[in-house]
């Protein structure tokens, strides 16, 4: 467990500080929250959101929230992802250990097993971003999942596989091609006297896979930029041996 | 519902215990656990968005991140202090005697062996942090830490203490004076020497062997008696590493190998 | 009254994130220690919203009531953005180890700042 070394001597009254000042913010808020007496949201609120996603035509209330009446939070939220990305490519690009990893052959097993592994995880993330509007998922959940596949079969098969199918230019080109994608659908609608970031296109059936107006579109993209981001992410930590 | 209320219960133990792990993969695999658990909580808590969300990004993406950052491919890191004769740079190359055992474990254990040089005292609290997994240079560790697991002595060694001229002119007669442990590096002791500073200094054989070629007269030397040996420490978590490299200095011990070693290297 | 459990286990939480961003030395765990910190205000954000006696906001023909779905909408983006920020915080603690030599981040205090005296 713990050990001396491991607890700086210095901090120890600034340990028991924190102590207390966890203690006293921690008092304030579960003061603060039962004097609301927050019991509950008037019956109202939720409707006017059933309402709204009736009218979006889409089954998940969650995602037409955040992808139809909040749709700039979401897409400032993709471009802090976008801009980590880059930071992330940036340092360990040019300043992190030059040394390329020999990637360590593995047994027969774990490359069969990825192998067969990864069309199935890539179906799973894709069906997650489709059915995003119907049922809980959505382009963040299922770009997450198959970011996941594929950095499963980039540990087992090695990356230079995959980087000779998804070269580093032109997945740098998608992936700001999509960010540009996902703008130019949110404003979209000012050219035609909509007003922005409204929904251009027409609500299907209810709980079909072609409904929802744009949802299922920006579900998409966001998946994909998510997938692509992510890679970059995790090919980057993989190709660059660290020190600790 | 009993279940959500006997996860949510769960959670800060896990998270505790997760942040109290004194090795890194463990606390990283604690943190794991939690956002599985912090997942299911969230789909009880009627968020299936966000369960599926967490566990996907928590329990997967952020662990790979922090394991693949802290995972040292293939690599032995020794710590050593640098004695001329066992472990000691010269130009861009590394020789000596701990160097060619540790460079054959190396090579049989199909790693690539990483040396950071520091000072003396500092190699013991390298190896108890997990910074490094062998240490190394000329270390006589009979009064080492006690987590720490050792080698079997591979070379026999003897003390000596070492007085600057000062001591020695004031006609101090006392048998049993020693000198202070060696702290941080011996080329700073060569070079108190080489400009007749005073020096008061406990060493062993092979930093005595060294310091005398720079002429020790007008300092005291005196041989402590008693035997001791050179050895080598390994980080406590190693035990494969500890069993492995004692398997290599026995070989080389009954093969006559390390005879011919120390000649070649300490003449 | 779900609300209620859900929000104080989520303070304890941060609490214990912050305690452990403070008490260990280690970069690593001080990095986990903040992603705790992170899961927590999500928690606290969700189990607010639990209180209607409603099920999820799914709506599957025959559900009545739901529970509010804001929050949930707000977090949902939160997550996957953290995990971006964590791992820009990870590639900046590699470039430190990579430079002092060590995870010891009082030790790495001391080297910053014998080195700025050499610089003034």
């Amino acid at each position: 467990m713990i050990r001396r070394e491991t607890i700086a001597s210095a901090s120890r009254s600034s340990a028991v500080l924190a102590v207390i000042a966890v203690l006293l913010v921690g008092l304030f808020c579960v003061v603060v929250i039962l004097e609301l007496g927050y019991s509950g949201p008037r019956p109202i609120d939720v409707d006017r959101w059933i309402r709204v996603a009736e009218e979006a035509g889409a089954t998940n209330v969650v995602s037409s929230i955040y992808l139809g009446a909040r749709l700039f939070d979401t897409i400032l939220e993709v471009l802090v992802f976008a801009v980590a990305t880059l930071g992330v490519r940036f340092y360990l690009g040019t300043r992190g250990y030059k040394e390329v990893v020999q990637s360590i052959p593995e047994s027969n097993v774990v490359r069969v097993g990825a192998a067969v592994l990864l069309p199935p995880v890539l179906l799973l993330g894709i069906y997650v971003v489709a059915y995003g509007h119907l049922s809980p998922g959505g382009g963040f959940a299922g770009g997450v999942i198959a970011a996941s596949g594929l950095l499963l079969a980039a540990i087992a098969l090695g990356t230079e596989r995959i980087n000779a199918r998804l070269r580093p230019a032109v997945l740098h080109g998608f992936e700001w091609g999509v960010l540009l994608a996902i703008l130019t659908l949110a404003t979209l609608p000012a050219p035609l006297s909509m007003p922005l970031l409204s929904d251009p296109l027409p609500s299907g059936r209810m709980g079909s896979l072609v409904s929802g107006g744009s949802i299922p579109l920006y579900n998409a993209m966001i998946g994909v930029k998510v997938f692509l981001s992510s890679w970059v992410i995790a090919k980057h930590f993989v190709d660059h041996r660290g020190e600790i | 519902m009993i279940a959500r209320l006997v996860l949510l219960a769960l959670l800060p133990v896990t998270a505790g215990l997760a942040l109290l792990q004194r090795r890194r993969l463990y606390a990283i695999i604690g943190m794991a656990l939690f956002s599985l658990l912090l997942a299911s909580v969230f789909f009880l808590s009627h968020a299936p968005d966000v369960a599926i969300t967490e566990a996907a990004v928590g329990a997967a993406l952020v662990t790979f991140i922090y394991v693949l950052a802290i995972r040292r491919t293939g690599k032995l890191t020794v710590v050593a202090n640098e004695v001329p004769g066992l472990f000691e740079r010269s130009g861009n190359q590394l020789q000596g005697l701990e160097w060619e055992i540790l460079d054959r474990l190396a090579r049989r254990l199909g790693l690539d062996l990483a040396v950071r040089f520091v000072p003396l005292e500092e190699v013991e609290g390298s190896l108890l942090q997990g910074n490094a997994d062998v240490g190394a240079g000329g270390l006589i560790l009979d009064g080492c830490h006690r987590r720490l697991l050792r080698t079997p002595d591979y070379l026999p060694t003897a003390r000596f203490s070492i007085m600057g001229p000062a001591a020695a002119e004031t006609g101090d007669e006392s048998e049993g004076a020693e000198g202070m442990p060696l702290r941080g590096y011996l080329s700073d002791i060569v070079d108190d020497v080489q400009a007749g500073r005073s020096v008061t200094i406990r060493l062993d054989l092979a930093r005595f062997h060294a310091l005398s070629r720079y002429g020790l007269e007008g300092y005291r030397v005196v041989r402590h008696d008693g035997e001791w040996g050179y050895a080598m420490a390994v980080a406590p978590e190693r035990r494969d590493l500890h069993r492995q490299l004692g398997a290599l200095l026995k070989q080389l011990r009954e093969t006559g190998e390390l005879q011919q070693m120390t000649r070649e290297n300490l003449p | 009254m779900g609300a209620f459990h859900g929000v104080t286990i989520a303070i304890v939480l941060f609490g214990i994130g912050v305690l452990g961003l403070v008490i260990r030395k280690d970069l690593v765990i001080k990095l986990l220690a903040l992603g705790l910190t992170n899961s927590a205000t999500i928690l606290c954000l969700v189990s607010l919203d639990s209180r209607t006696p409603g099920a999820a906001p799914i709506l599957v023909p025959g559900v009545e009531a739901i529970v509010d779905p804001l929050p949930q909408a707000i977090v949902l983006s939160a997550i996957v953005i953290n995990f971006a920020i964590l791992a820009l915080a990870l590639v900046f603690v590699m470039l430190l180890v990579e430079r002092y030599h060590t995870t010891d981040s009082a030790r790495i205090e001391r080297e910053t700042n014998a080195e700025e005296e050499t610089w003034s």
